[in-house]
């Protein structure tokens, strides 16, 4: 079986976001129109759904691309490999009572993955493994064949720091002193930070008196969604202009990724905005049509990725609103579509005489 | 002490033995009498300025107003007789769905002029209809012109508590629990006193079907009056109600035309009014029609933009269960209407119907013989409610027989 084709070899080997957003368009439509035929064969599930739903004969862009709704791994297994190829098994970090996705890998896509992320990752942080000071407890990253989203993040960012220090303890209280001691050894030097934006807000922010840290040297990357911030109403802004007043931290990014590609990680560049790498794309589609949306315009975020071997996962549309604020200039190191995230679909007030099935649209 | 919130007959906050206690020393009224007819007249004339624009709100208005009531009166004197008196239950507990709005208050109101005391119990969760409904209802109370049906009246309001259905239950001599089915199971562990009796109205599911020679026959004009009318049946409540079809069938001569025809005005229709779906709603059906053409024998798809989607089945399916709404019709092509009948199931509720003959839906509902469908409507009636509902007369159900034997005793 053919593994990693042209295309895909050359959106690796070229630099991460500085390509042109038309020759990365046609290198990733010809990558993603192959991997629809990739799984159409050897996914049935994926086939049947093309068969009731047939996408353009001509895939002409990567709008063109057929897309799931990305709950469909919440209720169906999609496998584009025999079991005994799956590798492992990622899940997303539902609550309690939500469904969660079930996303298979087989070897040959979880090496993408982590190539994926160190092609991000050694663009923002350089080729050198960077001192890293993860917000979370060590206790939390346990192991298993099955990972959560949060512990798959650390785990797959862990590989490009040293030196790793967990900077909470059991109980998710601040370990000052260890704190203290990991900043002073490394002082006047690059460090990496990384944690979930709620446990940089929650256990580093909310418990750091001002000046304790100084993270001026300090690249910061953080994700996994504002919904637990919104209810603080505190923004990205706010996060760091606060970081920044409390540790001097001036290298902030988010990110933007999920369970289901993961990888994909859409980077904040300097102005604000998320940026795709080469591998990856974002369409905005319009809900009243599914058609995309005009540049500038909310509508519900579609990523493209040409990562997922194992399963039909290469153009999901998600449950989040977002906006693509035109393209960036690869000169400047941050070329692709700007993505602005809104935040999830607001839950419509369902009606009809009986307890109606809410459970699609949830947290993932 | 437990306490609950009451809403009406006046907001308060106040323990569930005192509230037992003002509504049993109301007394429990003759059925249709004057003031009931009067309140419900009222209360519809009321909704009808305050409701505008909300088309279910408007229904419950039009079937109240006095011309309908007095109707009922006349449905009601047939009922009974000297020898065989109606009267009320007494207390009727009423349990209605969070997210249907107005459809509890037919049940409720027609528990009125049966005369009953009513408690109607309003979810925390429900919607701005019913707060709309409490607020007219409110306004009615305060200007005083129904006293009686006021002090046995109230309406209370609380979320997921046991102890407070136990308590009313154990009061009531009628319970009316609408589903889901979960909403049930959990209301009927609450006991009821051993006289009382219940009716539920669990999750149901709806057909449409249509006679594809009857569809063709008709003129251009009459095909978009069906299209409307099919719409509203179709897209009320947003498909989620338990009598919305879901599933339309057809007949094989010339079906697939007459099936694309009637959809695609079906889709000028919506287009026409607007009819707007939350986005929610749309990246839920996406979902589920993915699923569905996994799960099920589903052909190449008809798509509308987000608002509908129709998916023809190859073969019969039950596509009976959860549901996202929104105008997502499956569609199945029978050779007569007899064929349907192997496939229903005791959930099924309504057929809507277009261009069968009389004879073949009463044969059919005879071979049912009761295992399903409990209602065949024109299109256009799904949710036109009517006294018969589920299987059950309601005028019957809030009230019981009292039986006078006038023979004289044979003496000898």
């Amino acid at each position: 079986m053919r593994t990693v084709n042209v295309s895909l070899d050359e959106l690796f080997e070229r630099r991460q976001y500085r390509l042109q957003q038309g020759e990365k368009e046609r290198l990733l439509t010809a990558e993603l129109a192959a991997l629809t035929e990739r799984h159409r064969r050897a996914c049935p599930g994926y086939a049947r759904i093309l068969a009731t739903f047939p996408p353009a004969a001509e895939v002409r862009g990567i709008a063109d691309v057929p897309y799931l709704p990305v709950a469909l791994f919440k209720t169906h297994h999609l496998a584009s490999v025999p079991d005994e190829e799956i590798f492992k098994t990622m899940t997303s970090s539902g609550t309690t009572g939500q469904s969660v996705s079930r996303v298979v890998l087989d070897r040959a896509t979880a090496d993408l993955q982590a190539r994926a992320l160190a092609a991000i990752m050694t663009t923002l942080l350089g080729p050198r493994r960077l001192p890293m000071l993860i917000v979370e407890a060590k206790h939390v990253v346990g192991r298993g064949r099955q990972f959560s989203a949060r512990v798959a993040a650390v785990l797959g960012m862990a590989s490009f720091g040293r030196q790793h220090f967990y900077a909470l303890d059991d109980d998710m209280n601040l370990d000052r002193r260890g704190l203290a001691d990991f900043l002073g050894r490394f002082a006047g030097e690059p460090i990496f930070v990384f944690g979930s934006t709620f446990m940089v807000w929650q256990h580093l922010v909310q418990q750091l008196a001002p000046m304790e840290a100084d993270l001026s040297d300090a690249t910061l990357v953080h994700g996994g969604g504002w919904k637990a911030l919104q209810a603080q109403a505190v923004d990205n802004a706010t996060f760091k202009r606060t970081l920044l007043d409390l540790t001097g931290v001036t290298r902030v990014h988010n990110f933007y990724g999920m369970v289901e590609q993961v990888g994909s990680v859409f980077l904040e560049g300097p102005d604000g905005y998320l940026y795709p790498p080469n591998f990856a794309d974002v369409v905005i589609r319009d809900p009243a049509t599914w058609d995309e949306a005009p540049m500038g315009q909310a509508g519900v975020i579609e990523v493209v990725s040409a990562l997922p071997r194992s399963y039909p996962g290469h153009a999901l549309l998600t449950e989040d609103l977002g906006i693509v604020h035109g393209v960036g200039d690869p000169a400047t190191g941050w070329g692709g579509r700007r993505l602005e995230v809104l935040g999830r679909v607001p839950k419509a007030e369902l009606r009809g005489c009986g307890d109606v099935y809410a459970g699609q649209v949830t947290a993932s | 002490m437990t306490t609950v919130r009451r809403l009406l007959p006046e907001a308060a906050d106040l323990g569930v033995a005192d509230l037992l206690r003002d509504l049993a020393t109301a007394r429990v009224a003759p059925p249709f009498n004057a003031e009931a007819m009067d309140f419900c007249a009222d209360f519809a004339q009321r909704l009808r300025r305050e409701a505008r624009g909300l088309p279910e709100a408007q229904a419950l208005a039009f079937w109240m107003r006095g011309s309908g009531i007095r109707r009922l009166a006349a449905d009601f004197a047939e009922l009974g007789s000297d020898g065989c008196v109606l009267v009320p239950r007494g207390t009727a507990l009423h349990i209605p769905p969070a997210n249907v709005d107005t459809i509890f208050m037919y049940s409720w109101l027609l528990s009125t002029l049966a005369g009953n005391r009513n408690v109607v119990r309003i979810s925390d969760r429900a919607g701005e209809q019913t707060t709309l409904i409490v607020d007219v209802l409110a306004e009615l109370f305060r200007a005083g012109h129904h006293p009686g049906v006021r002090a046995s009246t109230a309406v209370v309001q609380y979320g997921h508590d046991s102890r407070l259905t136990d308590l009313l239950s154990a009061a009531c001599d009628l319970r009316i629990v609408w589903g889901g089915d979960a909403t049930i199971a959990e209301i009927q562990r609450s006991p009821l006193p051993p006289h009382a009796t219940e009716l539920t109205f669990p999750d149901r599911f709806s057909f449409a079907a249509f006679d594809a020679a009857a569809y063709l026959a008709l003129d251009d004009g009459r095909r978009d009056d069906l299209a409307r009318r099919f719409f509203n049946d179709a897209y009320s409540f947003d498909q989620l109600g338990c009598s919305s079809p879901r599933l339309r069938g057809g007949e094989p001569a010339a079906a697939g035309a007459a099936g694309r025809d009637l959809f695609d005005r079906l889709a000028g229709v919506v287009r026409e009014r607007d009819h707007e779906i939350a986005t929610s709603t749309a990246i839920a059906k996406l979902a589920y029609t993915r699923r569905a053409s996994i799960d099920w024998p589903v052909g190449r798809a008809r798509s509308y933009g987000s608002r509908l989607t129709v998916l023809p089945l190859d073969r019969y399916a039950d596509v009976r269960g959860e549901f996202c709404g929104g105008g997502v019709f499956f569609e199945l092509r029978v050779d007569s209407l007899g064929d349907l009948a192997s496939y229903v199931e005791r959930r099924d509720q309504t057929l809507v119907q277009f261009g069968f003959p009389a004879d073949e839906l009463v044969s059919l509902v005879r071979e049912l013989n009761g295992r399903g469908i409990d209602r065949i409507v024109p299109v256009g009636e799904a949710l036109t409610f009517h006294r018969i509902w589920d299987g059950h007369d309601l005028l019957q159900a809030f009230t019981r027989r009292a039986t006078i034997d006038l023979t004289e005793a044979h003496l000898t």
